[in-house]
């Protein structure tokens, strides 16, 4: 009944009224859907346990000081950006909007700056965590040097983030790919050769550690260092022989081989 | 009032330096320009203190808590034999209500700092050790009483002083102690008679150990049973520490250097 009354309501006004009309019930709808999606959003990064995991992050704690939270800003925006879709789309309807290109335009560009906001969002947190876990781990070395890590770690965290987000809005980024690109092979080129030692190491300590060949307490002769097994780790050996302790790294096990005493 | 005053002037007059035991924050920002030396001893420098002496134990006992810290203290060389030390500690609040005066050095030393500090077991692994001998010690196994004796450090030189009892449950595992599971293993496995070998890095090498070093010289008081004397001859023969569960009067010692360096009682934790 009221569904007919309604239509025959909507059938009396001019094409004008309809219009607005449809552009009233459009924005309605889009912002309750608008909240709805805020609301999801946040409950699936809650549930995802997002917000204990950005705890302590300086982002964080100036969102809390603004009375919000990473998590509540992350689903606002994407509320943000479903009701400014239905505005658009409720704007096209009463004909305010100068021409259908525009238009085109708009909804072209509209999610690639969304994308590019989220992008800058999550590598700001991502890179503020990275930093305090990395920090979190070099904590026992009390060393000057060391605080530059995790500083570091952040600026790469940040660096690709905003590349990513200037990417999306169609800049020219080239330049600053080359420049990543420069830096990652220096990361990788460069780490892989400080950390080969420890690498071959750790592969034949996963071996030895997995299949035995020898443990704690037998008498063993490595790279001519004899003497009974203390220790054994990941990435070393430790041989001992009346007071003197011979740390052997793990590969050299593998490649010189292992002499192990049995007793008769 | 003022007769009490005066007898705390009495007590901390002429101090060489004061001894602040798990201090809050801002009890440590008042010390913090005074004239006289400042230890803090807690097991955590949360206050980040200059001269700090961590405790690997909440020890119960007063004597034990501030004896530890002057050993701490005189290994660390924050203060010299003879010096007077102001100890602030807490015995009955949660914050600092008990201060006492002692000089450093009046009681035999005892070991029981370098017992953590320099053996070669890691700190943490030998303060582990001690927690589940501990908790052993107040529950039992299913409730009935139950001794353990655990070998910790220098774990090559005791693995060639002993000889298997039997197959031994931590062959190829690579299970350390702290874990709360491997904790609960441990306690499981406490029913097995012999010893548990510990590496020094807190690897569980084997249980059901039969420790056979030479007992000559060994020195422990009267009345303990095999296991102390395993324990004390086993730590004077290597540079292993053992801590010694007493299924018989419940006490956990630890040994070192074939001498016991502590005892407690683990009711009291």
């Amino acid at each position: 009944m009221a569904l007919v009354t309604a239509r025959g309501w909507y059938a009396d006004l001019t094409a004008a009224e309809q219009n607005l009309a449809v552009a009233v019930g459009v924005v309605v709808g889009g912002l309750i859907l608008g909240a709805v999606t805020a609301w999801v959003v946040h409950r699936v990064l809650v549930a995802l346990s997002v917000d204990d995991a950005v705890e302590g992050t300086p982002f964080e704690r100036t969102a809390q000081q603004l009375g919000s939270s990473s998590v509540r800003l992350l689903a606002q925006l994407c509320g943000l950006f479903v009701f400014t879709v239905a505005a658009l789309y409720a704007l096209r309807t009463l004909g305010v909007l100068p021409s259908e290109l525009f238009i085109q335009e708009l909804v072209d560009f509209l999610p690639r700056v969304f994308i590019a906001v989220l992008v800058v969002m999550v590598g700001l947190i991502a890179a503020d965590k990275a930093e305090l876990v990395v920090g979190e781990q070099l904590r026992s070395i009390k060393l000057p040097e060391v605080t530059l890590i995790p500083t570091l770690v952040k600026v790469s965290v940040l660096y690709v983030a905003v590349l990513i987000a200037l990417s999306q809005l169609g800049v020219a980024t080239g330049a600053l790919l080359v420049l990543l690109a420069a830096y990652a092979f220096g990361v990788f080129f460069l780490g892989g050769l400080a950390f080969k030692d420890l690498l071959s190491s750790a592969a034949a300590g996963i071996y030895l550690l997995l299949t035995e060949p020898y443990t704690i307490g037998d008498e063993v002769e490595i790279a001519d260092n004899r003497g009974i097994v203390q220790e054994m780790d990941v990435f070393v050996t430790y041989v001992e022989d009346d007071g003197e302790e011979y740390m052997i790294p793990n590969r050299t096990v593998l490649r010189e081989g292992a002499m192990r005493v049995r007793e008769t | 009032m003022s007769e009490l005053g005066d007898l705390l002037d009495d007590i901390v007059a002429d101090v060489d330096s004061v001894f602040l035991f798990s201090p809050s924050a801002s009890l440590f920002e008042r010390f913090a320009d005074s004239e006289t030396p400042l230890v803090v001893v807690g097991p955590e420098n949360d206050v980040d203190a200059d001269n700090y002496v961590e405790l690997p134990l909440e020890f119960r006992d007063l004597r034990e808590r501030i004896r530890f810290g002057i050993e701490g203290g005189l290994d660390n060389e924050y203060l010299e034999e003879g010096d007077q030390v102001a100890c602030a500690t807490k015995l009955f609040a949660d914050d600092i209500d008990t201060i006492s005066r002692v000089r450093a050095g009046d009681f035999e030393h005892s070991g029981v700092y370098d017992l953590f500090v320099n053996s070669r077991a890691d700190p943490n692994v030998i303060r582990n050790v001690l927690e589940v001998a501990i908790e052993l010690g107040k529950k039992g196994q299913k409730g009935k009483r139950v001794g353990a004796l655990f070998v910790v450090g220098d774990a090559g030189k005791v693995m060639n002083k002993s000889r298997p009892l039997s197959y031994n449950p931590f062959e190829k595992s690579h299970v350390h102690v702290g874990d709360p599971i491997v904790d609960v293993m441990l306690k499981e496995f406490s029913r097995l008679d012999g010893a548990f070998v510990i590496s020094d890095a807190g690897k569980i090498v084997s249980a059901y150990r039969y420790l056979e070093p030479s007992a000559e010289g060994v020195d422990i008081p009267k009345g303990l049973g095999a296991r102390h004397m395993a324990a004390g001859a086993i730590t004077r023969d290597t540079n292993a520490v053992a801590v010694v569960l007493s299924e018989s009067d419940g006490l956990v010692r630890a040994f070192s250097g074939g001498e016991i360096v502590l005892e407690l009682d683990p009711e009291e934790y």
